[in-house]
């Protein structure tokens, strides 16, 4: 069976469609979404209404969480305090356009969807505003796979799709109980895989194109797929809608916005 | 008699770098005089740090400066590219003419203006006369979140607030050092220096810093709007600074 997984959108609909498109090109049988429909981008009803309509398995990201409860991400969480004064701007300008349904919606949203071997997750299992980076140390990295009790975890949240290989995980532990004597044992983890699907709306690769995976059930084939959508579309509506042109400068130059904390373990504590 | 330079060429040419390399030897009285921009010339206050034993010139003491100079003296006269080749100011005085100019511009006001051409770097020389705006503003006590400001000179040289052809500016950061910022279109990235200054870790830095941008088409408000949001507040000012009078010699280095 042939999976697409998406994610952070963030209410850019013209890379959403190019999207869905080439996903249908690609005869995947299965969409799931990681989140963060909303914010930055100038059209976070319409993105919605259409993953609504499609019926797509969908998590919440932390923009959806924000914009359901208020703007709480941690301030650690920005890369700079430009970035965060400007994500400040974006999630006053998404909370008023907002319809109510659709925030009820992404209120609905669950924290992690599965499929047999397979987790779904917005950041990582821990929060959706952890970011497992392609760099986190591998102990950390398998834990996150571990506690998901997932062969394959799916995330987002990084806007730079890739594909990590967990291999030969042997994990040693050592217990010294108070009038024991000390036990040592050790287990070896199977292959686990973390896979980051990038991000529809908001590339954080150094061009504008949409990103996304596929993945097969039957080979466990993973295929980065970067797609081509008219960007400039989605500028001016960002100038038209009375965003900071800032954002469509950005966009058009694949960098994106959101929040990057520096240390990948961060956990936010709101 | 005192021996006067006059130096001007196109915006990115290199002008300063090639006066700067005569101030580095103290034997005699040097001056550098950078008009056009008022107390706002980020050269002057660059040069004036750079190299101390330098006398800079503000540009209302510039005549009476002139009037008193020691026999020794040498003094480099800046003549930006936005200012008059026939002003009278020039021709009032002995001044040798140097122009810094392009290894391709063959021809232009500058050549005929000049004693002697000196090539600079490879820049694009304003087309038909149509010359850039400058902006500039100082930022005197205003101290950079360090992401901030490497985020806005990204955007700033990118040319998200208009076509930059240069931009060159003072900042200071938190852990109390100030840095010189060099970017010149078409040149490969940009050159960022330590200024060799004290650090300024009580309060507030009262001393020169600033930036100057040339382009066309330039958003004044949203770059000014852009520098202010990537300032610290006093509060965020105050913690950075306790938090770097608090680290011994060893651990600061760590953060560096």
């Amino acid at each position: 069976m042939k999976l697409a997984v998406i994610s952070c959108i963030h209410g850019n609909y013209e890379a959403l469609d190019a999207v869905l498109c080439d996903i249908d090109n690609q005869k995947a049988e299965q969409i799931y979404c990681l989140g963060d429909l909303v914010g930055y981008g100038p059209y976070p009803n319409a993105v919605v209404e259409m993953i609504r309509s499609l019926d797509i398995p969908t998590c919440q990201g932390c923009w959806d969480e924000d914009i359901v409860e208020g703007l709480n991400a941690c301030e650690c969480s920005y890369p700079s305090q430009l970035a965060e004064k400007r994500g400040h701007l974006a999630h006053e300008w998404t909370n008023r356009v907002i319809h109510p349904e659709v925030r009820e919606y992404l209120a609905s949203l669950p924290m992690t969807l599965r499929q047999d071997n397979l987790c779904f997750v917005h950041g990582s299992p821990n929060s959706q505003h952890e970011y497992l980076l392609p760099t986190m140390d591998g102990f950390a990295a398998l834990e996150r796979v571990l506690a998901a009790e997932a062969d394959v975890l799916f995330c987002g949240h990084t806007h730079v799709p890739y594909l990590r290989e967990l291999e030969n995980g042997t994990l040693s532990v050592r217990v010294q109980q108070p009038g024991q004597g000390e036990t040592q044992r050790q287990f070896t983890a199977p292959l686990k895989r973390i896979v980051n699907a990038g991000s529809v709306g908001e590339p954080r690769h150094g061009r504008p194109n949409a990103t996304y995976v596929l993945y097969d059930t039957d080979t466990t084939q993973v295929t980065l797929r970067e797609v081509p959508y008219d960007y400039k579309k989605t500028c001016a509506a960002i100038l038209e809608q009375g965003l900071p042109p800032i954002f469509a400068w950005r966009l058009e130059r694949g960098m994106e916005f959101a929040e990057r904390a520096e240390d990948a373990g961060h956990v936010c504590e709101r | 008699m005192p021996h006067l330079i006059a130096i001007s060429g196109p915006s990115g040419s290199g002008k300063t770098t090639w006066i700067s390399q005569f101030l580095k030897h103290q034997s005699t009285p040097q001056y550098y005089v950078c008009p056009g921009l008022g107390d706002l010339s980020v050269d002057l206050a660059h040069i004036g740090y750079r190299f101390p034993w330098v006398q800079v010139v503000p540009e209302a003491q510039l005549t009476a400066i002139l009037a008193d100079l020691p026999e020794q003296a040498t003094v480099y006269l800046e003549w930006g590219f936005h200012l008059d080749l026939g002003s009278p100011f020039l021709a009032e005085l002995p001044w040798e003419r140097v122009a810094v100019l392009p290894p391709d511009l063959a021809e232009s006001d500058w050549h005929g203006w000049s004693d002697r051409i000196v090539t600079g770097n490879p820049v694009a020389a304003p087309a038909n006369g149509y010359l850039p705006e400058i902006w500039c503003t100082p930022l005197n006590g205003q101290v950079f979140d360090p992401p901030s400001l490497e985020a806005l000179l990204l955007e700033v040289s990118g040319g998200a607030y208009g076509q930059v052809g240069r931009m060159k500016g003072i900042f200071e950061l938190p852990d109390g050092r100030a840095f010189h910022v060099d970017f010149v279109e078409g040149l490969p990235g940009m050159a960022y220096t330590e200024l060799a200054i004290p650090r300024w870790l009580e309060g507030r830095p009262d001393r020169f810093s600033g930036i100057e941008v040339v382009g066309y088409g330039l958003e004044r408000e949203a770059i000014a709007q852009t520098l202010l949001d990537s300032t610290l507040s006093d509060a965020a000012l105050a913690q950075y600074q306790q938090h770097y009078q608090s680290l011994d010699p060893a651990e600061e280095a760590l953060f560096v």
